[in-house]
């Protein structure tokens, strides 16, 4: 397999010059981000960004028009139809072919982060815990592929299914698995990241599994369900002072998800606006008071 | 152990079961997983920007966080 290491300034520029030395464009590497520039101190210890370029096997005749689920996972460029947030912000179409620089990579990343968790954000449960008969075959097989992961990462714990709240109307049901224990605290991680990481891997498995998204949150010991209570009650405090203060109030950095529950607990006010800043890790949310004219 | 959870992953994600390797190698206090998965599957197991790799090295991390010696697992994957 080719494969090809690049630095750069900028992830970005890493993998331009990677693309330009394989001669390809971007939808014919995966990318893997294997190391983040950073600044140093005054200039001091600054590091480049470095990534690895890997062709994938995909110069075979034409995929056929409707590219089986698997292939999801694989392609660096999802169908559209999954992002129409990201669409909007596009600029006006450019033809493909003379886009010499690839769609900077960390933004496309937080984007379609966002995309991911855009259904899965209120983490909230409706009801107590339902037996496995009363859940669906995707709720039942993540459940039993989390135990999988538990038992082999040598935590001792049990997952309880529930019904989480919708969002919106008329969408797929969700369902929360909710890991209970005694070591339950280890799988949360810094920011929810091991959480999120667990979430991702038993998603993608599952679908492989049955097709079909899967719609599942995995949350332990109820950390997401009342991180995502208090993030709502937090945004309404900070939009109320926006208000009071007439200025834009910042967020502490938050990762995707969170930056999504506060984006939907103030959605229904017309006094504030929400938007979100910054890049990657450092991304926030600001609150600002809409005047009204 | 950390190897059955990233083969375990890696076997469900991929096409080719039986292609998927793991080798255990201790370097000093460190330990280094390196996965091998046939060439058509390397990207089942990398992810878009490396997302799905990222995601085993947390789990890794995890696991590890709070071992004293403060050992570390590193997952290479060729």
């Amino acid at each position: 397999m080719e494969s090809i290491e690049k630095t750069g300034d900028t992830v970005e520029a890493a993998i331009a010059a990677g693309l330009a030395e394989l001669g390809v464009t971007a939808a014919e590497v995966m990318v893997e981000v294997l190391e983040e520039p950073s600044r140093g101190l005054f200039g001091l210890g600054a590091k480049p960004a470095r990534v690895r370029l890997i062709m994938m096997a995909s110069r075979r005749p034409p995929e056929p028009p409707a590219p089986p689920p698997a292939a999801k996972i694989t392609s660096p460029e999802p169908p559209v139809t999954e992002k129409p947030v990201r669409q909007d912000r596009e600029k006006p179409a450019r033809p493909p072919r003379q886009r010499s620089t690839p769609r900077p990579a960390r933004s496309a990343q937080t984007e379609a982060e966002d995309d991911d968790e855009d259904m899965h954000a209120m983490a909230a449960p409706t009801g107590d815990e339902i037996s496995d008969e009363q859940a669906d075959d995707h709720a039942r097989v993540a459940k039993e592929v989390l135990l999988e992961l538990l038992k082999r990462m040598e935590i001792d714990a049990r997952v309880g299914i529930l019904r989480a709240e919708s969002t919106r109307d008329g969408e797929e049901m969700h369902w929360i698995l909710n890991i209970t224990g005694k070591n339950t605290a280890r799988l949360i991680g810094r920011r929810g990241e091991t959480l999120s990481a667990l979430q991702y891997i038993v998603r993608l498995i599952v679908s492989r599994r049955l097709q079909g998204r899967a719609n599942i949150i995995v949350d332990a010991g109820g950390y997401k369900a009342s991180r995502s209570e208090r993030l709502k009650q937090l945004a309404n405090r900070m939009a109320d002072q926006a208000l009071s203060q007439g200025r834009t109030v910042t967020l502490e950095p938050m990762p995707p998800h969170e930056r999504r529950i506060v984006h939907l607990a103030l959605r229904a006010r017309t006094d504030v606006m929400t938007k979100s800043i910054g890049e990657g890790d450092a991304r926030k949310v600001t609150i600002s008071p809409v005047k009204s004219s | 152990m950390e190897e059955d959870l990233i083969r375990y992953i890696a076997e469900n994600l991929v096409n080719d079961p039986e292609g998927v390797t793991l080798n255990r190698r201790d370097a000093g206090r460190n330990v280094i997983l390196e996965l091998r998965v046939a060439q058509g599957d390397m990207g089942r197991v990398i992810g878009k920007s490396g997302r799905v790799a990222n995601a085993m090295r947390s789990l890794l991390r995890a696991m590890t966080e709070d071992d004293h010696r403060g050992r570390r697992v590193i997952l290479e994957i060729e």
